[in-house]
């Protein structure tokens, strides 16, 4: 498994559309996503459970990838997130 | 024939027409034991299927199924589902249950935005229902003749998908003037009727109804009699309408040159956006109580800044008048707890909580001069009774202004500030008031209760609450001069400067600014541009040599 520390830029956290952005491209990945935020762990793949996680601009995350396309995907969203996530 | 009477107007207009009455089926999960869990499980998996063709079609008009196209496209859902369905439920009952527990996560969060997302879920859940109980798609869709609309109450997801050139007119059993539906009928200007109570069990599919959104009345079956006379109101109100319409980029001035202002009274953002439709002077009198109640703690000055400021923007440059929290013990916050009192509207309430609270007051303070610097705002304190508590107000004022001022934050160093003249006290005190204020503005509700010791509430005591007491009418003459004499403009912020025979009578008195709910203000207008000044003024003189109530509403005619 490969990880990241990343922080949410989006100006009103994770809500519906970048968590959309998210579990979509994470849905993409052959590899098993997930987020680490306030000792939780969040399957990314769901846009409801990214946005049940309540994440908040500022915040920091972990960003894990388990799989054989591990790094690739790693770096894919962590690339996204850092972007925005198309905001 | 049967007439229904409502006390609330949301939007005004007369119209006769059949009802489109929007049913709302039955969409509770049907609850007979699960046989073939397999075959449960094809049935959800088609009715989602055929939720996501269905949301794919609408999303691509509108952004709000966009996201609840996300929704119903994700796999968590659907996993806890079909667990559900392999733990022993059916599928309609697997459904509701994990659409409940997503509703219920999203209600939990702090945050205002999330909350409501879980109305999106109870939404996708809805739609996947439907097609699982075979309930053909909603309706309202179909639409394709002129109607009035009749129902429970109308969500976004609702209007979006209705012809809207087909509506007529609105009424909702449920629903407040500042619901979904109202806006939407303001903005369209059709009439509607919200809060209606039993006009579901009331009205039938082939009924004629007359709808007098004015006046608050709607006559089911009504004969042909009837029908004849509010065809002829129809046309009237039309070309009244009309009439105020080729008023609305005029001023407010008097056939002799008297030139008023004319603002509007608002509660939030959305209903400064329609005001300035009617071609206001101003917000004359800005609510901030909203921020403090849809919220779940105090609201930062950050919160409060992006809201004032974005007033100050509105209005490009027109005054903004934005009132301290008024708030007292007849109304609770989710996040304070208030001590019970024995008599709310003589207790701690007003400008007594903000001097108490001096962090929430100072966030506040700072939120307003803040936003001061992006366009033409004024601070109103409420409920002052002293001098001493005006200049606790400004002090801490001044605070503020040296703390934004260390840190090199922008704001009107002029900015003005006032007070509202709603306490018996603040009259007998005005004139030194006069000399420490910019502008005056009078709150007849309040003042009008406090000054005849009368609750307005109290049905018994109902023809003793009379803003046309002598006492009142006195008071608002002896202000007003009073604030002339000391240079200070001033204005009214209640219900009373909006009504006809008050309106005339409060020019004459030399009211400087009328402001009321921005539906009020084309009448307003229509009727000052039709005055004298100079008449209305010595008529003023007139009517307040009466003693009695009845004396001086005689003396003023007959209400147009």
């Amino acid at each position: 498994m490969v990880s990241k520390t990343l922080t949410v830029k989006n100006p009103s956290g994770l809500h519906l559309r970048p968590a959309g952005v998210l579990a979509k491209a994470a849905g993409k990945c052959a590899s098993n996503v997930t987020i680490v935020y306030n000792e939780k762990t969040i399957v990314c793949k769901s846009v409801l459970n990214i946005m049940a996680a309540g994440i908040k601009t500022g915040s920091e995350i972990v960003l894990q990838c388990d799989g054989a396309t591990e790094a690739e995907d790693l770096a894919t969203l962590a690339e996204l997130i850092e972007s925005g996530l198309g905001e | 024939m049967t007439t229904l009477s409502v006390k609330k107007t949301s939007s005004k207009g007369i119209v006769i027409g059949k009802p489109f009455i929007v049913e709302n089926p039955d969409l509770s999960a049907d609850r007979t034991p699960s046989k073939d869990s397999a075959a449960e499980i094809v049935l959800f998996e088609d009715a989602l299927e055929k939720t996501q063709d269905e949301l794919s079609e609408l999303a691509a008009a509108s952004d709000i199924f966009e996201g609840h196209l996300m929704i119903a496209m994700d796999n968590s859902i659907s996993d806890a589902v079909i667990a559900k369905i392999n733990e022993g439920s059916n599928a309609q009952v697997a459904l509701e249950d994990t659409v409940a527990e997503f509703a219920m996560i999203f209600e939990m969060m702090e945050d205002e935005y999330m909350k409501e997302r879980s109305a999106d879920v109870k939404d996708v859940g809805n739609r996947v229902m439907r097609k699982l109980k075979g309930i053909a798609g909603s309706s309202l869709s179909d639409i394709n003749e002129k109607v009035i609309l009749v129902a429970k109450d109308l969500a976004s997801s609702d209007t979006a998908i209705i012809d809207l050139n087909y509506v007529m007119g609105f009424i909702t059993e449920l629903g407040g003037v500042t619901s979904h539906v109202s806006i939407i009928a303001r903005n369209l200007e059709l009439p509607a009727l919200v809060g209606v109570n039993g006009i579901m069990n009331a009205v039938k599919k082939d009924d004629t109804i007359i709808m007098d959104a004015g006046k608050g009345i709607i006559i089911i079956n009504p004969d042909a009699e009837t029908i004849a006379k509010y065809e002829k109101l129809a046309e009237e109100f039309r070309k009244h309408q009309a009439m105020l319409k080729e008023l609305n980029h005029l001023p407010p001035v008097t056939i002799d040159g008297h030139q008023v202002s004319l603002c509007a009274n608002v509660g939030n953002i959305e209903e400064i956006k329609q005001a300035i439709k009617n071609n206001i002077d101003g917000i004359g009198l800005f609510r901030s109580e909203f921020l403090y109640m849809e919220n779940s703690h105090f609201p930062t000055e950050e919160e409060q800044f992006k809201v004032y400021k974005e007033a100050a923007e509105l209005l490009e440059g027109k005054e903004v008048t934005i009132r301290t929290l008024d708030i007292g013990g007849d109304k609770s916050l989710p996040y304070y707890t208030f001590d019970p009192e024995e008599n709310p509207f003589l207790g701690w309430r007003a400008i007594r909580i903000s001097l108490d609270l001096k962090d929430v007051f100072k966030a506040q303070l700072k939120a307003l001069l803040r936003a001061s610097a992006y366009g033409y705002i004024r601070i109103m304190f409420p409920m002052i009774i002293s001098v001493e508590e005006l200049e606790a107000a400004k002090a801490i004022l001044e605070e503020c202004k040296q703390d934004l001022k260390l840190s090199g934050i922008p704001y009107d160093e002029n900015i003005q500030i006032g007070i509202m003249i709603e306490t018996p006290a603040s009259v007998a005190c005005v004139e030194q008031f006069a000399q420490m204020v910019d502008f005056f503005s009078i709150g007849t509700n309040d003042l009008t209760q406090y000054m005849l010791c009368v609750d307005r509430g109290n049905k018994k005591l109902a023809s003793m609450y009379n803003s046309f007491h002598p006492a009142v009418l006195n008071s608002i003459q002896n202000v007003i001069t009073t604030a002339h004499k000391y240079n200070v403009k001033c204005g009214m912020c209640g219900e009373f400067a909006s009504d006809a025979r008050a309106a005339k009578l409060l020019l004459g008195m030399g009211l400087d600014e009328f402001s009321m709910s921005a539906g009020e203000v084309p009448n307003v207008k229509y009727l000052i541009r039709n005055s004298n000044y100079l008449a209305e003024k010595e008529h003023t003189a007139e009517v307040l040599k009466n003693t009695k109530i009845a004396d001086i509403i005689a003396a003023l005619g007959e209400e147009e």
